[in-house]
């Protein structure tokens, strides 16, 4: 299962709670009506650990979430890797085809036209790296390919009407 | 019967500048789905368009959506805070002018030019393009017309709310919050909730279109003279800055509606409070620094950018739920409601801003960015967060006001009709972005690869419902809309000629 429907089951499970609250709240407008300072007080503590809590998480997220960064820090960049430069154009990819497996591998991106994007789905079409390709402007981005197979680079900036033919296959593993 | 409500006030002045701007902005927005189902119905393979012409009208429809949107919310804003401070209508009309002239002349530039940089005309791609020049000219001096529209809105408000208020201080509650004691005791008044929305829109919106300006200017100096050069990334920046913020205001206006909207529903009260004031500042600060979350695939963008898209992304979450949305969830609680259709949809709204809320904060995360960026997810979170929010707000809020007004009742056949019609085609059309998202379906693909046309099928045929679902819901307001009970039935004909 790729990273991204993992993300959609979680949105999903996210999405049932908030509108099981909003059908929890629409529903106890049938009981008798409340007074509005007794719903005050009470909701005030719940409100009060709901903004707590929502801060905790989200600051946790963040925390947790700074590791796994794509940027590549000066010391990284330096590192052993292969440095394979890409082009972009309207509306083709101008870099090699075939890759190592196993290897770091830190693409150099650029364009020499217009913003375009540059993402890597994997053989089984997951979209598992990408990085935008700006014109004046290089991009790093630090890729090691575990699995040989057939991968597809897609431009994932919208380029102009020839966009969605803007694609390029290449290889991972032996030739 | 509570009958102290802005949302029964009849001032004519603020009411017909409501009806311009809403009127104008809900028939683009119909235009513009209906315009929304063709490029999807496209990518279905079931009418198929040519590439120029796809983009041409996706350009417009992302460009108009917009506009069309935020107009809503200029005009709802600018009713309810008329009835607080001094807005001279002048103002307004010159603004809505503007913001028409733009709309009508990105219309041209595309259906007639084929321009199609899309909405966001990320430079140098305006000057890229197969399309003629001077339709390029035209869609950015139209842009610069509706930015400049919306500069005169945000001045006027900003201006008016600062001035009624006696300066900034006063006008974010300041000693309210941290000087309650000597505040009442000086007999200090605090503005209503309403106002808030109204500060934080303006000084906000201000700094985006300006900034929206300068990035106009700078492309069209490059138009007329292509030797003058403009950095890509600085571009991108100030086109983000401006779109993202242009886009994100179009809620916090609409919070507005809730504020009065929802008491009014209710029967309820709503006071400034120091947690709503406190939250709108926070919401004052983030909305001007989440926007970096569009550049996380930029890798040269400065890294403390990053950080900063990041966590402002998340925080900016907090006031939205800990208080708009919290307390209208209270509102709401045990008060024996009436659910009229105005209360659907504005309730409904709300259900929307957090699933989309949800879907936009999973996003800007930027480990998650990584396999979400420019896929499908982009406009699945935001469609939930413009039609199943900003859209059913504005629908909810003008149900509230003829409802307040009409003899006539919706019976329990037509809502649950309305109902299932809309928020069942909604989810089966937002489900389809979702999906392919999760896919890695790129976004903004004339031809998709799979499993994208089969999910465009399944879209297709959701916004084919939902639209049906607003049709019968436009004539239900109508029927409500000529029902007025006779002291109000003197509003409904526009005194022409009439001048304030
Ligand atoms: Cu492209």
């Amino acid at each position: 299962m790729s990273v991204a429907v993992k993300l959609l089951i979680l949105f999903l499970i996210l999405a049932a709670v908030a509108i099981g609250i909003f059908l929890v709240v629409a529903v106890s407008t049938r009981r008798p009506p409340q007074d509005q300072h007794e719903v005050a007080r009470r909701g005030y503590t719940i409100r009060g650990w709901w903004f707590t809590s929502l801060l905790a998480f989200f600051v946790a997220m963040f925390a947790t979430s700074i590791p796994f960064f794509p940027y590549l820090a000066g010391a990284t960049a330096l590192q052993p890797a292969l440095k394979v430069p890409v082009i972009a154009m309207q509306y083709a990819f101008i870099m090699p085809t075939h890759f190592p497996v196993n290897k770091a591998i830190i693409f150099e991106v650029t364009s020499r036209d217009v913003n375009h994007g540059f993402g890597i789905y994997n053989p089984q079409g997951h979209l598992v790296a990408q990085v935008q390709a700006m014109p004046d402007y290089t991009n790093y981005l630090r890729v090691i390919f575990h699995q040989p197979g057939i991968y597809t680079a897609r431009c994932l900036e919208y380029c102009g009407p020839g966009h969605a033919l803007m694609e390029k296959t290449f290889v991972v593993g032996a030739k | 019967m509570m009958v102290d409500s802005e949302l029964l006030k009849t001032d004519a002045v603020g009411c017909r500048v409501m009806r311009w701007y809403m009127g104008t902005g809900l028939s683009l927005v119909g235009f513009m789905m209906l315009v929304g189902l063709l490029l999807r119905a496209s990518q279905a393979h079931w009418m198929p368009l040519s590439a120029d012409t796809f983009y041409a009208l996706l350009t417009l429809h992302g460009a108009m959506v917009i506009v069309a949107l935020n107009m809503c919310g200029m005009g709802g804003l600018w009713f309810l805070m008329r009835q607080q401070i001094s807005l001279r209508p002048s103002v307004a009309v010159v603004a809505y002018v503007l913001t028409v002239m733009g709309a009508a002349g990105v219309v041209i530039a595309t259906l007639i030019g084929q321009f199609a940089a899309l909405y966001t005309f990320l430079a140098p791609l305006p000057f890229h393009g197969n399309w003629p020049h001077w339709s390029t000219g035209v869609f950015l001096i139209s842009m610069a017309l509706i930015t400049m529209g919306w500069i005169g809105w945000c001045m006027q408000m900003l201006g008016g709310v600062l001035r009624a208020y006696g300066g900034l201080r006063p006008a974010m509650g300041w000693d309210f919050v941290w000087h309650r004691q000597s505040f009442d005791a000086a007999g200090g008044r605090v503005p209503p909730p309403q106002a808030f929305p109204a500060l934080m829109v303006g000084f906000d919106g201000l700094l985006a279109g300006t900034s929206g300006m300068l990035l106009g200017i700078a492309l069209l100096v490059h138009w007329v003279d292509p030797r003058v050069l403009i950095s890509p990334l600085w571009a991108k920046n100030l086109t983000y800055f401006f779109a993202h913020t242009y886009a994100n205001l179009i809620i916090y206006m609409l919070a507005a509606l809730i504020y009065v909207g929802l008491p009014y529903a209710t029967g309820r009260k709503y006071h400034t409070s120091a947690v709503l004031a406190i939250g709108w500042w926070c919401s004052m600060a983030l909305t001007l620094t989440n926007y970096f979350h569009h550049l996380y695939m930029d890798f040269v963008q400065p890294g403390a950018f990053q950080y900063l898209g990041e966590l402002s992304s998340y925080l900016s979450a907090l006031p939205v739920t800990a208080v708009t949305i919290f307390s209208a969830l209270m509102l709401v609680w045990r008060s024996g409601m009436k659910w009229t259709l105005g209360a659907v949809f504005m309730y409904a709204g709300l259900m929307g801003w957090v699933v989309g809320g949800i879907g936009a904060e999973i996003d800007a995360s930027v480990p998650f960015n990584v396999h979400l960026h420019n896929t499908l997810w982009v406009p699945a979170h935001f469609h939930t967060y413009l039609v199943g929010g900003c859209l059913l707000f504005v629908v909810g809020w003008l149900f509230l006001y003829v409802e307040a007004r009409s003899d006539r009742r919706t019976g329990a056949a037509m809502r649950w009709l309305v109902g299932l019609l809309t928020f069942g085609g909604m989810s089966v059309f937002l489900a389809g972005f979702y999906w392919a998202g999760a896919y890695g379906v790129p976004r903004r693909y004339a031809v998709e690869p799979p499993p994208g046309p089969h999910l465009a099928k399944i879209a297709s045929i959701g916004a084919v419902v939902m639209l049906l679902g607003f049709f019968v819901a436009l004539f239900e307001w109508l029927r409500l809309r000529f029902g007025y009970t006779a002291r109000y039935r003197a509003t409904m004909i526009p005194e022409v000629g009439a001048h304030d």
